[in-house]
């Protein structure tokens, strides 16, 4: 494999700069984690607020690596042929037509059950992928029911899965896989013990700061300031309270990207409130974000700066 | 905060292999940390404190924020566990000997005491002596006595008299009568599918299959069928003092009926959140994890500090929006109140939460016992907003009403909504 030269990751600074050059800003303790899941060969689950960077991390991961980043998306009734294979029926079914009488039945049947007819899903292509390996990531396990949480602990334990017509599959190269979860069930406790845990919280000011300066680098350094303060204000106390969801990386990433289309040199109350759809996606958060909460906000954000 | 180059005190210094970490201190060390753990309540298993050394191991052991970090990673594995880890990590690689106060500090024991025989209330039962015979009476009477008391009229009776009503003997007996009462509720066709005559989809494995068997031919095609599956259950229910006699018995009753789903003749586990609510929100999750009902029964009572208090609904309900709203799954979470309506809240603020959870769910109910009274009107302040908001008012005061209730929510299920 004539891979592209990729800088050796021997230690958790190396891993930090490597992520940060593909546009991740992780701090020390999630670095440590996926570090050691990387060196113990460990699933890692990530749990955390919607919008704290969980999916992201995954993708930047993949391009560190050089892998290749299989999702596989949750929901529920996931069931095992659309997350790991199925046979293509319909092919199989014309096949038989057309060998109809002019082969004997053993050669039909290894014809028919032929790995050209079988439907690879993330789960079987993440068994298969070349070296170096791909990088699985199954989002959002909560929202799977538990049988399927049952299926994907053996998973998860061998890397491997039987296919009764064709035989054992087992990983050539052992994928790195992360798991996310938004909580909305506990998960059990066969599947944490399998894997790795951490828990993704709010950025700091700082890294907030870096990831906007990074994302949005037209943005004045003035505002981006005032921006990530403004918002690192909403989700703490007492402010944090008023709402039901506190605005996520990804809406202040937006919010700064609106804010400069618009022009806007400095944050005041009234841009706010204008703005506002863009932190808030829910009816009740944005009504209670008017004027004068807004201004408080500021004063607030302006007072910790 | 110690500076990063600090090293860890029982640590030492360097260790740059694998086998050194297991024969020296550190392995003992851990062993210790992570018994503190579990004593903390902090589950960890021998096959996570056997990944530790291996973890260290790849960490430079001179970092302590570093070794927390990984030390976390592998032996965390809920959210609520991180802030126990973090000060117990602190305490014990500063001074062991600081940790064990700190542990002792968390867990208040009486030095010297010992610890109550743990029995659970039907254990006791059955392990406790058999009463001494008074001279005078002869056993055989007794026995006749006992039998007397649970004759068909008796148990008729007992069906329709009131909660409230009961003698402590009778509400024993009733506590365990309600343990037997089914509660089946309407299913739902779920997502996952199955082999069936009926259903949209082909069940292409299936026909083709059938088709080998027919030289090729495909004589029928198999169909998917959509399974049932029942519908998410959320209990809230009212531990105010109004409330006492009926806590105890409907908590009993919910255990023991929604422990399991029969569904199309599978037994599936059900999925229901339970929470107590007074004058504050008490989640009984963990209570409910229990299979035992006295178990359960026994945990909850630990858990609730608000039993036999005030009533504020409205509250509670804005607690459960903040930090259990992710509970309700989609919109289909089947939700029963059990309260008498006698709330002390501002209903105004009542209202509002109502509406919220209603939008957020399939059919909220409410258990009313106070609907025994003949011509009982709910007219209370809160009560009557319940009354506006809910999708239906169930009685609960007897145990023929319980026996009627599955079928009266599925009735109610069957309607449209207001």
């Amino acid at each position: 494999m004539n891979a592209p030269e990729r800088p050796a990751l021997d230690s958790i600074d190396a891993l930090i700069h490597a992520l940060q050059r593909e546009g991740y800003f992780a701090d020390r303790r999630l670095a440590t984690a996926v570090f050691l899941a990387l060196r113990l060969q460990r699933p890692l689950l990530l749990e955390g607020e919607p919008g704290v960077g969980k999916t992201e991390l995954a993708k930047a991961l993949a391009r560190v690596l050089g892998r290749s980043l299989l999702r596989l998306q949750c929901f529920d009734g996931l069931e095992q042929r659309e997350a790991l294979y199925e046979w293509n029926y319909a092919a199989q079914l014309l096949h038989l037509r057309a060998a109809e009488g002019t082969a004997p039945a053993s050669m039909l049947e290894q014809d028919v059950y032929h790995p050209r007819y079988l439907v690879r899903r993330p789960l079987l292509q993440a068994l298969e992928a070349p070296t170096p390996g791909a990088l699985l990531l199954i989002d959002e396990v909560d929202r799977a029911d538990e049988p399927f949480e049952a299926f994907l602990l053996e998973y998860l334990g061998e890397y491997q899965v039987s296919i009764p017509e064709l035989g054992t599959i087992r990983a050539s190269v052992p994928p790195v896989t992360l798991l996310t979860s938004n909580r909305t069930r506990d998960l059990s406790d066969a599947i944490k013990r399998r894997c790795l845990y951490h828990w993704l919280d709010y950025p700091e000011r700082e890294r907030e700061l870096a990831i906007v300066h990074a994302l949005v680098p037209e943005a004045p350094r003035q505002l981006a300031a005032q921006v990530t303060a403004f918002v690192q204000q909403l989700r703490s106390a007492p402010y944090g309270g008023s709402f039901q969801r506190a605005p996520g990386i990804a809406e202040t990433v937006e919010w700064a990207r609106a804010l400069v289309a618009l022009d806007t040199v400095q944050l005041d109350p009234e841009v706010v409130v204008d703005t506002a759809g863009i932190l808030f996606k829910q009816r009740d958060d944005l009504a209670a974000l008017d004027g004068r909460l807004a201004a408080q906000v500021l004063q607030a954000a302006q007072a910790a700066a | 905060m110690l500076p990063p180059s600090a090293p860890l005190q029982p640590a030492p210094q360097r260790v740059p292999q694998l086998g050194d970490a297991r024969s020296g201190k550190l392995a003992g060390n851990l062993a210790a940390f992570g018994r503190a753990l579990r004593r903390a309540g902090v589950p960890v298993d021998a096959a996570r404190l056997a990944l530790a050394p291996q973890a260290l191991g790849c960490v430079d052991l001179g970092r302590r924020d570093d070794v927390c970090a990984a030390l976390e990673a592998v032996l965390v594995s809920r959210a609520q566990d991180r802030a126990v880890f973090r000060e117990l990590f602190d305490a014990f690689f500063r001074d062991p000997e600081l940790a064990r106060k700190l542990l002792a500090r968390m867990l208040p024991r009486a030095p010297g005491a010992a610890p109550a025989p743990r029995q659970r209330p039907g254990v006791r039962e059955a392990l406790a002596p058999p009463r001494a015979h008074t001279p005078g009476q002869a056993a055989p009477e007794q026995a006749m006595e006992l039998d007397a008391a649970m004759t068909a009229s008796a148990r008729e009776r007992l069906r329709t008299a009131d909660f409230n009503q009961l003698s402590a003997s009778e509400y024993r007996l009733v506590e365990r009568l309600v343990r037997d009462i089914p509660l089946p509720l309407p299913t739902v066709p779920g997502r996952r599918a199955r082999a069936g005559s009926r259903g949209a989809r082909i069940h292409w494995a299936h026909t083709l299959h059938a088709a080998a068997r027919h030289g090729g031919d495909v004589v029928a095609l198999e169909r998917l069928q959509r399974r049932r599956q029942s519908l998410p259950l959320l209990v809230l229910v009212d531990v105010s003092g109004s409330m006492e006699r009926y806590a105890r018995l409907l908590l009993a009753f919910v255990h023991a009926a929604t422990a399991h789903v029969q569904v199309n003749g599978l037994r599936l586990a059900l999925r229901r959140d339970v929470f107590a609510f007074g004058t504050h929100l008490t989640d009984l999750g963990p209570a409910f994890a229990l299979a035992d009902t006295d178990a359960m029964l026994c945990s909850a009572s630990q858990r609730i500090a608000d039993f036999a208090g005030g009533t504020r609904l409205g509250s509670s309900l804005e607690q459960l929006r903040r930090q259990h709203a992710r509970r309700l799954v989609g919109r289909r979470t089947l939700v029963l109140i059990v309260t008498d309506g006698l709330d002390t809240g501002e209903p105004a603020a009542l209202a509002q939460e109502l509406a919220w959870l209603k939008r957020h769910t399939r059919r909220l109910l409410w258990l009313n016992p106070l609907l025994r009274f003949e011509g009982y009107t709910p007219s209370a302040r809160g009560a009557a907003v319940l009354h506006r908001m809910a999708d239906g008012m169930l009685a609960v005061h007897n145990l023929s009403r319980l026996e009627e209730l599955a079928g009266a929510i599925a009735a109610l299920l069957k309607t449209t909504r207001r």
